[in-house]
Formats: C-alpha cells, structure tokens, sequence
C-alpha cells in the first residue's frame, strides 16, 4: 500500500534545502517600529544599536499577501496536502536559534528543507498531518538563525472531538464553602478547630481530634514540598489537554493538599521540589517555587491579534478576517505563531532586563489564543534558561523554552 | 464465631468477554443458576443474596429471575471491588447466627461494554472534590499518586511493577477461562506500553470485562453433605484503616502503605490460626500492579519495601494463578474467590499442588477485606 502523501513527502524531503529565497526586504527600522509597537515591546536596546528583535527572524522573509507561486518545500508539501482534503493548518511546535541579531540594512535569505511528514493522526481539531521543516537565514552566506519549524495540516471538523466538555467542579457543602470562597479571594485556606486549632485538609464538620464541632480557618502561606505526583496521560479529562501534572503538597503548616501542578514539563518533576500556590479556574493549583518571574497579563483585543499579524507580515485570514476564521472552524480570529513568539520574547525580556540576549526560543503551541482571551505569562528562570507558560482560561496557548546567550 | 463455621459450596460464572451482548441482569441470573448447580442446590433452596453496592441488579430482581422464594437475608457492601471478600463475609455471619441458611454472593457487571471505570467522571460525595476537579481524576492516576511515593521511598521501579503483569499474563496463558488465553506477555512489552498516568504503563492496569460470577455459602456442615468438596472458610474480615478516602487516602503519615490491608490481615491470621508461611497460594486483588506488592507487605510476607525482593523468589507463594484481574477477567475481584475455591478443591486450571490454605483479597486502596479458604 503506497500513500501519495509519503510518496510526496519523500520526494520532496530528497531534493534537501532549496535554493535561497531572499527577503523583499533589507532589515529596516519601520518594520522594526510597526512590529515593536504590535507587540508591546518598550525595550530600547533595538533602536539604540540599530539591530532587529530576534524573534522578528522569520518576518523579514514572509512572503506577503499576494506571494508569488514558488515551488519551496514548504509551500509543495502543503499544495499535496491540500489536495488531499488537509486544508486547515495550525502551527503546533517553532524552535528558533540565533546566532546574532540582525543588523539594520542587512539583507536576509532564507533556505528551507521538509525533514518529515507524519500521520495521519486523530487531532482535537480533526485528522491531520504535522509536518517539519528546517529553515537557515544567511546574511552573505553567513547563517544567522535557524529554525525547526511543525504545522498541522488538518480536516476541519464541524465539532471538534476532545476537549470542550465541561471541566469537573467541586461539590461544595456548608462544611467546605470556606475553602472554595477562599480560592476565590485569592487565599488558602486550611481548616482550623476552634476549640483546640488543629489544622486539618480536607475539612469536615468536627475535629477528628477533640470532637469539637467550632470549625474556622487559617490562611495558608501557600508554599510547601511535593509529597508525591503524577503525570495525567490517558483517558482524556473533560475539558483539559494532557498531560496534567497533579502534585500531592506539604503545605508548610503541616497539612496535605492536592492540585495541579503548573507551568512545568513533567520530566522534571521531583519529589520534594518547593511549590507555591496559585489560583486558576476556580481551584488551588501549584507551580515550581524557584526562579520565578513575575506574570504578565495581555488582554487580547482583535486589535492586539490584527496589528500584530500584519507587524509580522502574516497575512493569513484566520488572523485577521472573523468569518474566514469561523468557516474555518475557529470561534474567532486567533493569534499567529510569530506574534506568540514576540510575546514570548517580550515577557522574558521585560522581566530580565532590556540587556539580556536570546540564543534561541523553542515553543509549543497548546490551544489557539483567541480575540476577547486574556492571556497570561508565567515564567521560570534556571539554568540558563528561561521556561515561559501563556495561559488563556482554556488552559494552555503555549509552553516556550527560551535560551539566554552565555 | 467466624472460623470453619460456613464454607462455599458451588461457583457460578458466565464467560469472561468485553462485550456480553447481554443484560447484567441475566449475567448475574445466568452465573447464580451456574453457582447453584455446581453446589446441587435448588433456587427454592436460596433464603439469602449478597452483592456489592455498586452492582445494578437488585437482590430481589435476582431473586425473581432465579425463582427464588422468599428471602430472609438481604445485604450490600460498598467501596468497589473492596467488597469482594466482604459479600462472602456477610453470608458467613448471615449463616452463622441463623439468619438464613443458603446466601448467594454474585457480582454481575458489562464493565467494559457498558459503563468504564476507568473514565473520568465525578462520583457522588464530597470527598472527590479535592481531587477529581484537580485532575485526579481516574483509579489509575489515584494509584499512580501511592505509587511514584512507594517508588521514592523503597527504590521500587517501574519494572517491578511489570513483573507483576508479565507473571499473570504467563498463568493466563494456560487458563482456558481467561480471556489473555495463549497471551503471554514480556517485560519489554510492558516497558513498551503507553503511560497511562505516569509512573503507570497500560499494562500496569487490569483489563476492562464483561461478565458475573456467583458464589454460595451455606454451613461447613451442610457443604459437606453438597456436590463439591467444601471450600472452608477459615477467615473471613473486612477493614478500613485511620483517616480513609475512597482510593485518595492521602493525608496520613505514611503514603506508600495499605493500612486497611493491615487490618484485613491481622483478622485473617487470628482468626484462622494460619500464618504468611502455611499459604499455598494467593489469589491478590490486582488492578493494578503496585497495589500487589504493597499488599503483600501488608499481609506479612515481606517487610515493608521489600515485595520487590520477595516476588519471583523461592519463598514467595504462587500468587494469582489463574492470571488474576490483570490476565483472567475483571470481574471486581469475584473471580479471584472462585479461583480461591477451585484451588481448594484441586480443580484449577493452574493448580498449585499440596493442602495449604488459600489467601484471597479484594479492592485496595478503598475499605477491603479478605478470606482464608481450606480443605479442613
């Protein structure tokens, strides 16, 4: 059994890194300044020394909005595709490098490869294909970045298949409201007998310990130690994505509590790692206690998701037509994988300071980040490196990886 | 009060399948009429039925579909498959104090075909709240918590949790009843299976089945005068321990322990007057694999820690030959007593030769319990 697919796919992979495509453009300030004011990014240090933000690399050779017809591997593979009945894509995984930032005045090539196509995979958005592709810029013959690059080519579906029930709720009682008014205060709260202060979780109407019936409550510092853990994989919980990390706490008053655990890769996941609270959803959650930066909010207007597509010279409709995005099986315009890296950027450099210097960004997409979504950095500064979480009240947009230069 | 006064007298099961195309209503009438005909007894003979809470078909349907008479003694168990040994325990006392003279345990489920348990949706009660909302979600994840602990703490692996699956697999092999029949398995297939919540694989889970199994018990006296060679009951217990949760029991000292296993066994070993030492073979309840370990520290065996030692060494009993829930059937821990019975009778597939007792145990890590069954 031949599939026209991988005949194509391997066909294309053979012919290797395709000829240089060069930019429409050389490396300029307005480009600069459009694509700095989209996203938000008051850092000077680009103006001052007249060099591009790294992750602008792919915008200088995007190819516009009426792109001539070219036979580069990326646009072949996805022409085959297309044909079969693939014709939705998503950007699901982005790795870029840089070996310096470009200059203003440079003109930048781009030579591209098609490593893989896999699938056909069942995918939350319907039967897909991903395929990745390797990407070079060269200045001169000098490369200058480079990037692993994995879009989803997908059948749309009217409904989509996981995710979209209804996350599990608590059941709450009279004798555990405290608790669940106090998630909504911000606070943790740990039950506490009146008549001998036992501290005690999960509550219950009466003290194990003296047989009081006087339950109160103490506000939880909200820190402690992993006791033990687990990696959710399989079957799918209503309304979230697996994998889920899910921390069994010490809590430092000496109670137990369990939560997920936020805003880390499972495999680094240790048993005694400090964690600290944090409230999501309506629940008690945990994320890693160590290096962590502070969050940044971003209300995502349709003006954020439109400027910021046309700054990254990304002229796709799902990112700036509504009803191209609903035909197409979104429930609105969304934000593009470039400008998600922008924003990565942006937030791991606002909190490092304007001097910091990016040797790569790896990235993951989770679930699209919608018009009227608010979206929420988190990140995690060690070893060099700075691990980033974009939350939106689905759950997670994207996981990022970013390298600091040494 | 407990000990040799009442035995199991006949073993009724349907076909071990993952979709019976039948109602659980008459698996359970077809695996009674089974258990009474085995024990050559009639239904009119039948003044007790005993099941798990969580089964559907009420005592009184089954009593209408067997033809059964009246009933003096009707009675339920809950928490899952912890109730297994439970049921039988409620005939025994039921039989007993003379509340009735013939009860019939059964447990009838299209687990697999009907409603999974290994899905994630909220049970009733408030309990679940800290945990399921969380994404603590499914049994296996909930196991999986106790597990990467008991990892932590004792150095166990995840191969050590494979060796249990690959272990039951190979008797499973040579069962006929089980639906893993001619199905062995390795431990690099178990390596190779997918995580189902770290740190366990699919084959660290039991299977999904459909299908009942039925057991009667009447006075040791009146089974010896029955069809079959009785299977005494020599103890019979069930057990919860301190501060439990329904497979969440999380906030006590220790994690990677079975406490109420604790309780179950220090029932079963005075009441029978046996010891870890005299038993032939245990059939443990196995739904999933580090629960198996766990238990036989629990049970006295192996010292806390230390199953991973124990298992597959000279000193270790034969444990789950007919393949157990991982390898025969799923059938909430029903089929392990009838396999109890039949390694007493010396009529399992995979018989585990001499006259020693059998250990059988039910659910872990809810409130369980446990029988001791015997020739005399």
């Amino acid at each position: 059994m031949t599939d026209p697919i991988s005949t194509a796919a391997q066909r294309i992979a053979a012919a290797g890194l395709s000829p240089a495509r060069i930019a429409r453009d050389p490396v300029n300030r307005p480009a600069i300044r459009d694509w700095l004011t989209a996203i938000g990014d008051d850092n000077p240090v680009y103006e001052r020394d007249g060099v591009a933000p790294p992750a602008m690399v792919q915008v200088w050779t995007m190819r516009g909005l009426r792109p001539k017809p070219e036979n580069d591997p990326l646009s072949e593979m996805s022409a085959v595709l297309d044909e079969a009945g693939y014709t939705s894509v998503v950007a699901t995984d982005c790795g870029q490098t840089y070996q310096r930032y470009l200059r203003v005045g440079e003109t930048v090539a781009v030579r591209t490869r098609l490593t893989e196509v896999t699938g056909p995979k069942r995918t939350a958005l319907g039967e897909g294909r991903f395929f990745t592709t390797e990407s070079v810029w060269e200045v001169g013959g000098e490369p200058v970045a480079d990037m692993r690059f994995r879009i989803l080519k997908f059948r749309p579906e009217a409904v989509p298949a996981a995710g979209r029930e209804a996350p599990i709720r608590p059941v709450i009682s009279p004798d555990t409201a405290f608790f669940w008014a106090g998630v909504e205060a911000g606070e943790l709260r740990i039950q506490r007998c009146g008549e001998c202060g036992t501290l005690r979780h999960p509550p219950g109407p009466a003290c194990p310990r003296c047989g009081a019936f006087k339950p109160e409550y103490a506000v939880a510092a909200g820190t402690g130690r992993i006791h033990s853990y687990v990696v959710h994989r399989h079957p799918p919980l209503p309304g979230r994505r697996s994998p889920v990390v899910v921390a069994l706490v010490d809590l430092d008053e000496g109670v137990r509590m369990v939560g997920e655990l936020r805003d880390v890769r499972p495999d680094e996941v240790r048993i005694g790692d400090r964690v600290r609270v944090a409230f999501a959803d309506g629940l008690p959650a945990w994320r890693p206690a160590v290096g962590e930066l502070p969050a940044w909010e971003l209300a995502v207007t349709p003006t954020v998701i439109i400027s910021t597509a046309l700054a990254t010279r990304d002229f796709q409709d799902v990112h700036h037509d509504r009803d191209a995005a609903v035909r197409r099986g979104s429930k609105d315009i969304f934000l593009n994988i470039l400008t998600t890296t922008g924003l990565v950027q942006r937030y791991v450099t606002d909190r490092l300071g304007p001097e910091v210097v990016l040797g790569g960004i790896s990235l993951r997409l989770g679930g699209p980040c919608y018009a009227y979504d608010t979206l929420t950095f988190t990140g995690r500064e060690h070893a060099g490196q700075v691990d980033v979480t974009g939350r939106t009240a689905a759950g997670e947009h994207v996981t990022a990886t970013v390298r600091l230069a040494s | 009060m407990i000990a040799r006064t009442a035995a199991i007298a006949g073993i009724g099961a349907t076909e071990f399948s993952k979709d019976s195309g039948r109602s659980e209503l008459r698996l359970a009438a077809e695996a009674v009429r089974a258990a009474l005909d085995d024990a050559g007894l009639r239904p009119s003979d039948v003044d007790g039925l005993v099941t798990f809470t969580m089964d559907d078909n009420a005592e009184i349907a089954v009593a209408r579909e067997i033809g059964a008479g009246e009933l003096t003694f009707l009675s339920r168990i809950g928490y899952g498959g912890g109730a297994a040994c439970a049921v039988v325990q409620q005939a025994v006392m039921a039989v007993a104090t003379g509340v009735a003279s013939t009860v019939v345990c059964y447990r009838a489920l299209n687990e697999r075909s009907g409603r999974r348990f290994g899905q994630a949706t909220l049970p009733p009660g408030l309990d679940a709240s800290w945990h399921y909302p969380m994404g603590l979600a499914t049994p296996a994840a909930m196991v999986a918590m106790v597990a990467r602990r008991y990892m932590h703490d004792y150095g166990a692996t995840t191969d050590d949790f494979g060796r249990v699956t690959v272990a039951a697999r190979r008797y499973a092999a040579t069962n006929p009843a089980a639906w893993f029949y001619r199905r062995p398995i390795t431990l690099d297939d178990h390596r190779a299976s997918r995580w189902i919540a770290e740190p366990l694989r699919l084959l660290d889970c039991c299977q999904e089945s459909d299908g009942a199994v039925a057991l009667v018990v009447t006075s040791a006296s009146r089974a010896r005068d029955l069809r079959q060679p009785p299977a005494l009951i020599s103890a019979a217990a069930q057990g919860s321990g301190a501060d439990q949760f329904v497979m969440t029991s999380y906030y006590r000292d220790e994690l990677a322990a079975l406490p109420e296993m604790g309780v179950v066994a220090r029932q079963l070993w005075g009441q029978s007057g046996f010891t870890p030492g005299d038993v032939r073979t245990a059939v443990l309840y196995d739904h999933f694999t580090p629960y198996v370990l766990m238990q036989l520290e629990e049970l006295g065996f192996c010292g806390r820690g230390e199953a991973r030692h124990l298992i597959g060494s000279a000193e270790c009993p034969p444990i789950n030959p007919n393949g157990g829930q991982l390898g025969e059937a799923y059938i909430h821990g029903m089929n392990g007593i009838a396999e109890g019975v039949r390694q007493v009778r010396g009529s399992a597939a995979n018989q585990v030769p001499g006259d020693g007792p059998v250990l059988v145990t039910a659910g872990t890590g809810v409130p369980t319990s446990g029988l001791i069954l015997s020739t005399a």
